[in-house]
């Protein structure tokens, strides 16, 4: 080091050298591997430790192909579905790593082949894409103001706020915003009609006011 | 979107037991032993070649042959086990040699016979059979192969499909020569090099799509029902 032992400015900084990083997968490809003979077997808990121990890794196998942690993320649940899909494929002889690593690749290179072909034929739309002659037409967002919104359906009657923010805002099924709140079908109907007449109202004489 | 502590409990949901897959070596044993049982009933129904006997004799005809059904063994066990995640790509060079044999052997013959084609060539009658045999062959010991790499969709379906259809090509090809005596070297090299080729090539072209078909009808995916909704 050419700084000096007693250089207070000196920084160490830890690298995993290849050899302790060898010795770290393969402990853990072991350990895998046994988890895996497991969940072949039927073993559930065994399985959800798996997938739980390897998603790190696979994350790490993504993240060195793609910056969008959406991309990572999708990439990750593909190579997960497809071990699913062949787990059967694995000799508990054989050892995990390169088996796993074989298949993550294999998703990954995939992956970034289709974003390939998908980049070279389409093209993301920007804001200038959005231009209408009618200069009304560009404003959708401006004149849409949240927090007016918000206050309106603040001013709802309990009933009518909440058939609203579960049908529209949280976008539930009747069905499921039926089960939730546990009224009628026809119930939450009329209350959701009656809100978005009663929003319109509010929203207008606010506007009027002005 | 899901998200992966949601496919985690969905993939542990569907984790029914599994049966492993048995060694590659006796997966190819067992598609092989169905090329026997296709070979062996053509053989009862249609009857071997009529001059077989007379043809064994003549050492290029049985280098020929051994090394047709040399190629198609080893493309099959190349292509078993080459479907397998972890296995190596350089299985793609074990029917290579066998493969070069073939090819020149059928060459060979082709350059000493050439004398000997005939203008009139081999009868329609023989050619429709030959196609016959050609179609009974290929079709079953794709749709085994199919099946029983259907899990190769998802890792390496092309180099699958390439092995497989030159492991069907192969034995093809050595059931054309057991079973038709077409021996203008012309049409040997037509029928076994072009079926060789068009079910190496179609194997290549289609073999991707096909395995995806195969696959989506056999496997169960976990995930369908999640993204319907």
């Amino acid at each position: 080091m050419a700084a000096g032992p007693h250089n207070p400015n000196t920084f160490l900084t830890l690298v995993p050298g290849p050899q302790a990083d060898k010795s770290r997968t393969t402990g853990a490809g072991e350990d895998w591997a046994a988890l895996m003979a497991l969940a072949q077997d039927g073993d559930r808990r065994a399985y959800r430790k798996l997938l739980e121990s390897i998603t790190p890794y696979v994350r790490s196998l993504a993240a060195r192909c793609f910056r969008e942690p959406t991309d990572i993320d999708d990439a990750v649940q593909d190579v997960l579905l497809t071990i699913h899909l062949v787990r059967h494929t694995y000799d508990p002889q054989r050892p995990f790593g390169p088996w796993l690593v074989a298949i993550a690749n294999r998703r990954i290179i995939d992956r970034l082949r289709r974003e390939t072909r998908r980049k070279a034929r389409e093209v993301v739309l920007t804001a200038n894409h959005e231009t209408f002659a009618d200069p009304a037409a560009n404003h959708s967002a401006g004149t849409f103001d949240e927090a007016r919104l918000a206050q309106a359906i603040d001013r709802l009657s309990p009933d009518q706020r909440r058939a609203i923010t579960m049908l529209k805002l949280n976008e539930m099924s009747l069905k499921e915003a039926a089960a939730a709140s546990g009224r009628s079908i026809v119930a939450l109907k009329v209350a959701t009609h009656r809100a978005v007449k009663n929003l319109r109202r509010l929203l207008k004489q606010e506007s009027e006011r002005r | 979107m899901t998200k992966t502590p949601e496919l985690i409990d969905a993939l542990v949901a569907d984790a029914a037991p599994v049966r492993r897959l048995r060694p590659p070596l006796l997966r190819a044993g067992l598609w092989l032993l169905l090329a026997a049982f296709v070979l062996g009933l053509i053989a009862i129904a249609h009857g071997v070649r009529p001059d077989l006997a007379e043809r064994l004799r003549q050492p290029l005809f049985v280098i020929g042959m051994c090394s047709a059904l040399a190629t198609g063994a080893l493309a099959a066990l190349a292509s078993f086990r080459i479907s397998l995640p972890d296995g190596s790509r350089l299985w793609l060079l074990l029917p290579l040699p066998t493969l070069a044999l073939w090819v020149s052997t059928i060459g060979y013959g082709c350059l000493t016979d050439w004398v000997s084609v005939s203008s009139d060539g081999p009868a329609i009658g023989e050619a429709i059979r030959c196609f016959a045999t050609l179609l009974m062959t290929s079709v079953p010991l794709s749709i085994a192969m199919l099946v029983m790499l259907r899990y190769a969709a998802l890792l390496r379906a092309f180099e699958v499909s390439i092995l497989g259809g030159l492991a069907v090509a192969a034995v093809t090809s050595f059931a054309l020569s057991l079973f038709h005596d077409l021996d203008a070297s012309i049409t040997i090299l037509v029928w076994n090099l072009g079926t060789a080729a068009i079910i190496a090539g179609l194997a290549s072209l289609f073999g991707r799509s096909m395995f995806n078909w195969m696959a989506a009808r056999l496997m169960q995916n976990p995930m369908r029902p999640a993204a319907r909704r």
